[in-house]
């Protein structure tokens, strides 16, 4: 579409061909190759940051950021597929949302007397994937730009978590098992981090060992060749959606177990961390290039960033300031490799 | 872009606004009478000529869920139909939102919680073009006066910021015993309402409690996951040092407050904060994590609604004359009480179902100056103190 492509980047229409036979090798070689400049930008914050104050490398930081990163880093797979095949899902905010305080009102919670245990999660989970595959289907059967598709679906989202929420007090969780569920440990590493990490394999065995990942690259890369070779392009641009939809609604499950509360606005902010998160991990917004690596080192990128300004203790009036600069020099680095290749930007 | 703004009456209606968000359509449903008016017009005042309207900011917030309920109240004592402007935290939603409800002839008797201070003027002089009254709550810009615009800017109205900070200040830094190190999270950071609280909370510990040492102050843009994820960054960086957490609202707070247990540490750390919804109530009420939360602030969103929508319904049917009234009933301040574990009890009666409506009672057989819990206390232009 937008973008040529390059040489050493993700395989397009031309090796789709190619089955899904390659070694965990190559799965993770589509990751390394491209981010040199990203993996430098994050290796040069975090000395920075260590340096302004040792505490930000301890392993209570590395904790606190595996947190952090954990829901965002959910939804960049999601959204990753999206972006690959040249569409946007603005709807993940608005699904959080319903998702989220579905989940916290079927689960022991101050509001309902209701406990249904794995049931709310798949009654949420099942809610998010639907809002994703309504987004798919009007987007890919009306030929609707997804643009403007997912923005009704993130009101849709938002009005449905606003109708269950309706005139009553904020429902919080009374389950300390389900509460204290993220922040546990395991092998060190919090619950949600690793629940993040489950899902970030899942993308990566989606990309690059189905007909679907390749599917969608290749439908960012060029729709009518990806049509002509018989494609059921269609059925892939739904199926993105719907994944996107799915863990829209865990991520917003996870948020709202994170906060121990439920609010229409659990997801409020994500959609400007997960899409800059894609597009500096490489991901080009016109489609048929990134990788779920890249994307998830955006994100991490971009928490480091702001958990290393309060650590290092900037003051509030230049927070954003200097958060924006910071971000510009570390999308340079990013870019840097790429800047002499026939790549066109929009 | 789209204009959200719902005509309806009755225990529904804010469901319907939910699924006018959900659907982003104009929703212009029928209105209704309303069914349990109490109050007697004047003589001359036709109420089929006059709409109430109540902007507010957005409408997930419990706060701003609160504004409406107060304006529901009120019109149901009136027998006046309602309209809410939801401004989806846009001032041009809403300022696009109020011309809409503007257009359609009816004069507004208008509450107005404005998404930025700047919105005021425009809003003001669109209601007097239509020949309607408002009065403006929380934040309008210092020089902009009622005094200067004329009768249909019946007032501007609040509680003030330094108060509710000196409040949290008092309760926090006596729980500590005068002693100990805390951390502030205000608001959005040029929001007045935060900047008022924290120059509260800063002048008092200045002025009484020496032995208490403010370590950092975070922003949190009133959101609670913000508030949460810049309380975990704080604990990370000093520590067991903090002993107390001041925020700006009990919505930060409820998000700050998980990220001290998730931590292990709320047993040994204490919060004050402003607003007291149910969800600090019921902590307070448990006595969570060791009894953490000791300081807070009482008032209600739909009793700033009502004394609002009041307060211009009595100027539009000419039970009062702007301009003949004392100066702080056109920029006034009312009361804010300072609540304590020990004292919360009293205010459980201002939560309670139909609480809106008996405060309403009060408010029109009172008027809007002398209506506890929120008497008028005072006025003018609030100044922030040096700290």
């Amino acid at each position: 579409m937008t973008s040529v492509m390059h040489e050493d980047g993700p395989r397009g229409a031309a090796g789709m061909k190619r089955n899904g036979s390659a070694s965990m090798r190559r799965l993770f070689a589509e990751g390394a190759k491209g981010p040199i400049g990203l993996l430098a930008a994050l290796v040069v914050l975090i000395v920075v940051f260590s340096f302004l104050n040792p505490r930000f490398a301890s392993i209570e930081n590395l904790q606190n950021v595996l947190f952090q990163v954990s829901v965002p880093l959910i939804l960049v797979v999601g959204a990753t597929l999206v972006i690959q095949m040249g569409s946007i899902d603005l709807s993940i905010e608005g699904i959080m949302g319903a998702a989220g305080m579905t989940w916290i009102l079927l689960s022991p919670n101050t509001r309902t007397m209701i406990d249904l245990g794995l049931w709310a999660w798949l009654i949420a989970l099942v809610l998010g994937m639907s809002l994703g595959l309504m987004t798919g289907v009007i987007y890919a059967k009306l030929k609707v730009p997804s643009f403007v598709v997912s923005l009704g679906t993130w009101y849709v989202g938002l009005g449905i978590a606003i109708l269950l929420y309706g005139n009553n007090s904020l429902p919080s969780l009374t389950s300390e098992a389900l509460a204290r569920w993220p922040t546990g440990l395991t092998l060190g590493l919090p619950h949600a981090f690793w629940l993040a990490a489950l899902v970030l394999l899942f993308g990566l065995l989606i990309s690059n060992y189905t007909n679907l990942g390749r599917g969608l690259m290749a439908i960012g890369n060029n729709e009518p060749i990806a049509r002509m070779s018989g494609m059921p392009v269609n059925v892939y641009k739904i199926g993105a959606f719907a994944i996107a939809g799915l863990l829209g609604g865990l991520a917003g499950i996870l948020a709202t177990m994170q906060l121990g509360s439920g609010s229409t606005d659990i997801g409020f902010g994500q959609l400007f961390v997960v899409i800059p998160a894609a597009v500096i991990g490489g991901t080009a917004l016109g489609g048929g290039e990134g990788g779920m690596i890249r994307s998830a080192l955006g994100v991490v990128l971009l928490i480091i960033l702001n958990n290393g300004l309060v650590l290092a203790g900037v003051d509030p009036d230049y927070q954003s300031g200097v958060f924006g600069l910071i971000l510009l020099f570390a999308i340079i680095a990013v870019a840097w490799p790429e800047r002499g290749r026939l790549k066109v930007a929009k | 872009m789209k204009i959200l703004t719902m005509k309806l009456t009755g225990p529904t209606r804010r469901a319907f606004g939910a699924a006018a968000v959900a659907a982003a359509l104009i929703a212009g449903l029928g209105a209704t009478g309303a069914d349990a008016q109490t109050v007697e017009h004047p003589e001359g005042f036709n109420p089929d000529e006059w709409v109430i309207v109540a902007s507010v900011i957005n409408t997930t917030n419990p706060y701003m869920i609160s504004n409406i309920e107060g304006a529901e109240a009120i019109s149901e004592a009136l027998g006046i139909p309602l309209e809410i402007v939801n401004s989806n935290n846009s001032s041009q939603t809403s300022i696009s939102s109020i011309y809409a409800i503007l257009a359609s002839g009816k004069k507004p008797i208008m509450f107005v919680n404005t998404v930025a201070s700047s919105d005021a003027p425009t809003i003001v002089e669109a209601v007097k073009q239509a020949g309607g009254y408002v009065t403006i709550w929380w934040n309008k810009p210092d020089e902009y006066k009622p005094q200067d615009v004329g009768d249909n800017f019946v007032a501007f109205q609040k509680h003030t910021g330094v108060d509710s900070g000196r409040c949290g200040a008092q309760a926090l830094a006596e729980a500590l015993g005068g002693e100990g190190d805390v951390i502030l999270l205000p608001g959005v950071q040029d929001s007045t309402t935060s900047k008022t609280r924290v120059a509260g909370f800063r002048a008092e510990i200045a002025e009484n409690y020496p032995g208490i040492n403010i370590l950092e102050e975070r922003p949190s843009n009133w959101d609670p996951q913000l508030g949460a994820r810049n309380a975990r960054d704080l604990i990370v960086k000093y520590g067991d040092q903090i002993d107390g957490v001041w925020s700006a609202d009990d919505g930060m707070q409820i998000g700050a407050m998980q990220s001290f247990e998730n931590a292990g540490l709320l047993d040994r750390v204490k919060f004050a904060s402003d607003g007291l919804y149910p969800k600090t109530l019921e902590d307070i009420k448990s006595g969570r994590g060791n009894n953490a939360i000791v300081g807070e602030t009482f008032h209600r969103g739909y009793m700033a609604s009502a004394i609002g929508l009041y307060t211009a319904y009595l100027a539009a049917s000419g039970q009062i004359v702007p301009s003949e009234l004392e100066d702080n009933k056109r920029e006034s301040f009312f009361k804010l009480s300072c609540v304590t574990p020990e004292n919360y009890e009293q205010y459980l009666q201002y939560d309670e179902e139909g609480a809106p409506a008996e405060f309403v009672e009060r408010l029109i057989a009172n008027g809007p100056w002398d209506t506890e819990p929120v008497p008028l206390v005072g006025g003018g232009v609030e100044v922030l103190p040096e700290s």
